[in-house]
């Protein structure tokens, strides 16, 4: 019984947390469903960041009013109620109050369940069993809401997590803790916190922007999109244990996994084709550095400090507004990138339909159904096969259509990865900032 | 293994895993993985057509043309073809350009030999051409000898290019029956002018 109340506080930590990114996978769908702009939609994740990093801090202090089980249930409650309210949201407007609601209640869970765990399992269990959970939701996020998206629709993501939640509610209340919370005592790890924030920004790049690129520049479904991403998520797992025999410090751990992340996201911006296979390596190099420093950066920035609540808030924060940075930075950049490479992929498949070896009629009806595709997509990378099939050649211009569409393919896809150059370049900067933090020499204590 | 060893040991796994990823994805083109650039439309490239006789010739003399026409213009045959797709009126400058590149690309397949000469097109020319049926049977029965002396290929697309309406012609190109309509007048009235000015120089 005590085992299954742990387990569902802890998967309550990476519901939670998870939500930080599940809807990435789903942000298509969303725009379309909702009709949208692209960034109505990014809101849907900075909303739900944002309040989660603001509100961590002032959760935590609530802790000194109310019991952990009262704050746990509440929150959870609250984070429930928001996630069916997001569920059934008929506009982009509802859905960002809902999500702002979801974070809300979100921050109360995650330090009430931080406390409980503790109860239940001793500090240091407790502690590393939240770090953990709040590790594997993070990767695991945008992979469980891509495959829910495939398989039935977005608003999936959020009906799945209410069972969780209402089961979570009485798991809340059954753990009750004795001990008051003891007064602050420390001051907030600043240093830990600050290359939390910036890896997070960092790893936003590498998860937000690799699953844009491969459902959105790639035209991958978002299952397949989901797949390919878990690579992360099994690399962050198996990380540590795959150090351990080396016992690494807490500090060359992290600055490696920094170096990890910088080089995955420059391995990201150089790909060679769009063959999906190009991105393991690189996902694994972020995967492992993802498992190397978020659980170690969070323990560090708690260990030994008192209130343990107000300590995790700290890290809360740095991470969620870390990833509200790294969006806040990426968004404009991308899609300013993938406006200016329209141009330059229009001018490529321009190129191809002129020397395509089909007769003139042939390529003046590619050049009709193709303008028109592209005035349809409302500035998003055009879907030529839907656009291929509409299309009326003579039997003979047949195969060398097929031809040109598969090249065509292929060079709106080198647009679309030159598109997000940039950004993954700027997200590796980010990790080499992270990096900086943590090798930069330590200011002298005078007594 | 020994403390230091152990120490630098996972930075230095790190330092090669990412060398290792990144130097094998530059190694494939990763640095060069971006959509074709478009060439630079002054330097002339083989044009090719799928089909033979006026059509294949008309999309070789259009490709010619854009390519010359872009070059006059300072910019790409790619770019000048989507101007003229998307927007809704060609500039004069840009109507100009064509009209001297098509010219242009007539002196190039006369100097390179490509243009085929008129006895080889007279059949098609004369089977859509609304022409008296007996003038047309003495045409028909002229040798090829006697075509080519009398008509030059150059001289019929000059004439036919210079008196077409190419602004109309743009905003038909893609329908095929207003386009016939346009060119058949078009090449018709070049025959004509072409024959007469070489019975004017006979005489």
């Amino acid at each position: 019984m005590r085992r299954a109340v742990s387990v569902l506080l802890a998967v309550t930590v990476a519901m939670v947390l998870a939500d930080s990114a599940v809807v990435t996978l789903a942000l298509p769908d969303i725009l379309l469903n909702l009709d949208a702009s692209v960034g109505q939609v990014a809101w849907v994740l900075i909303a739900y960041n944002l309040v989660l990093g603001l509100a961590a801090v002032p959760a935590a202090a609530g802790l000194g009013i109310a019991r952990p089980h009262v704050v746990s249930a509440a929150g959870i409650a609250v984070f429930a109620g928001a996630s069916a309210w997001c569920a059934v949201a008929g506009s982009i407007e509802v859905l960002i109050v809902a999500r702002c609601v979801q974070a809300l209640g979100g921050a109360l869970a995650l330090v009430g369940c931080l406390e409980q765990l503790v109860t239940e399992r001793g500090e240091r269990r407790g502690v590393a069993t939240w770090v953990t959970a709040g590790v594997v939701g993070t990767a695991a996020g945008p992979v469980v809401g891509g495959l829910l998206t495939q398989a039935i629709s977005w608003q999936a993501i959020f009906v799945v997590q209410v069972p969780f939640a209402v089961l979570a509610v009485p798991a809340a209340l059954a753990v009750r803790s004795t001990v008051t919370p003891p007064s602050d005592r420390h001051r907030p790890a600043v240093r830990a916190n600050l290359t939390l924030a910036l890896m997070s920004a960092a790893l936003t790049a590498a998860l937000f922007l690799l699953v844009l690129l491969l459902v959105e520049g790639w035209g991958r479904s978002p299952a397949t999109a989901a797949v390919t991403v878990s690579v992360v998520a099994v690399a962050a797992v198996a990380a540590p244990w795959l150090v351990r025999p080396l016992r690494p410090s807490t500090e060359v751990e992290v600055a490696t996994g920094c170096f990890l992340v910088a080089g995955g996201l420059a391995g990201l911006a150089l790909l060679p084709s769009s063959h999906l296979g190009w991105t393991i390596a690189p996902q694994v190099l972020v995967g492992l550095g993802l498992g190397l420093t978020v659980d170690r950066l969070t323990s560090q920035a708690m260990e030994m400090r008192l209130p343990r609540a107000r300590h995790a808030g700290w890290t809360i924060g740095a991470r969620h507004l870390g990833v509200v940075v790294g969006l806040a930075v990426l968004t404009p950049v991308f899609t300013a990138d993938l406006r200016d490479a329209q141009v330059p992929a229009q001018e490529a498949v321009t190129a191809l339909v002129i020397d395509a070896p089909l007769t003139p009629q042939g390529k003046i009806a590619v050049a009709k159904t193709l303008g028109s595709a592209l005035a349809d997509e409302r500035g998003q990378v055009p879907d030529l096969s839907r656009a291929f099939s509409r299309l009326d050649v003579d039997a003979r211009d047949r195969p060398a259509a097929a031809q040109l569409e598969r090249a065509l393919d292929d060079q709106l896809e080198r647009a679309a990865n030159r598109a997000f150059r940039d950004s993954f370049l700027i997200g590796a900067g980010l990790a080499a900032l992270a990096l900086l933090t943590v090798v930069a020499p330590r200011r002298r204590r005078t007594s | 293994m020994t403390s230091p060893a152990r120490r630098a040991a996972l930075p230095l796994a790190a330092v090669a895993l990412v060398a290792g990823t990144i130097g094998v994805q530059l190694g494939h083109g990763g640095g060069t993985y971006e959509p074709l650039r478009p060439a630079d439309a002054c330097i002339e490239r083989p044009v090719t057509s799928q089909v033979d006789g006026i059509e294949g010739l008309t999309e070789r003399l259009v490709l010619i043309g854009i390519d010359d026409a872009a070059c006059t213009l300072g910019t790409s045959r790619e770019a000048l073809t989507l101007r003229i797709a998307q927007a809704d009126e060609p500039t004069a400058a840009e109507i100009g350009a064509l009209r001297r590149g098509l010219l242009s690309a007539v002196r190039r397949m006369k100097a390179d030999g490509t243009l085929p000469p008129a006895s080889d097109l007279v059949d098609e020319v004369l089977g859509s051409a609304d022409l008296n049926p007996l003038l047309e049977r003495v045409v028909r029965a002229l040798p090829d000898s006697a075509i080519n002396a009398a008509l030059k290929t150059d001289d019929v697309l000059r004439r036919t290019i210079e008196g077409l309406d190419l602004r109309r012609l743009l905003r038909d190109v893609d329908d095929v029956s207003a386009i016939d309509e346009q060119i058949e007048p078009a090449v018709t009235q070049a025959v004509k002018d072409s024959l007469e000015a070489r019975v004017r120089d006979l005489v």
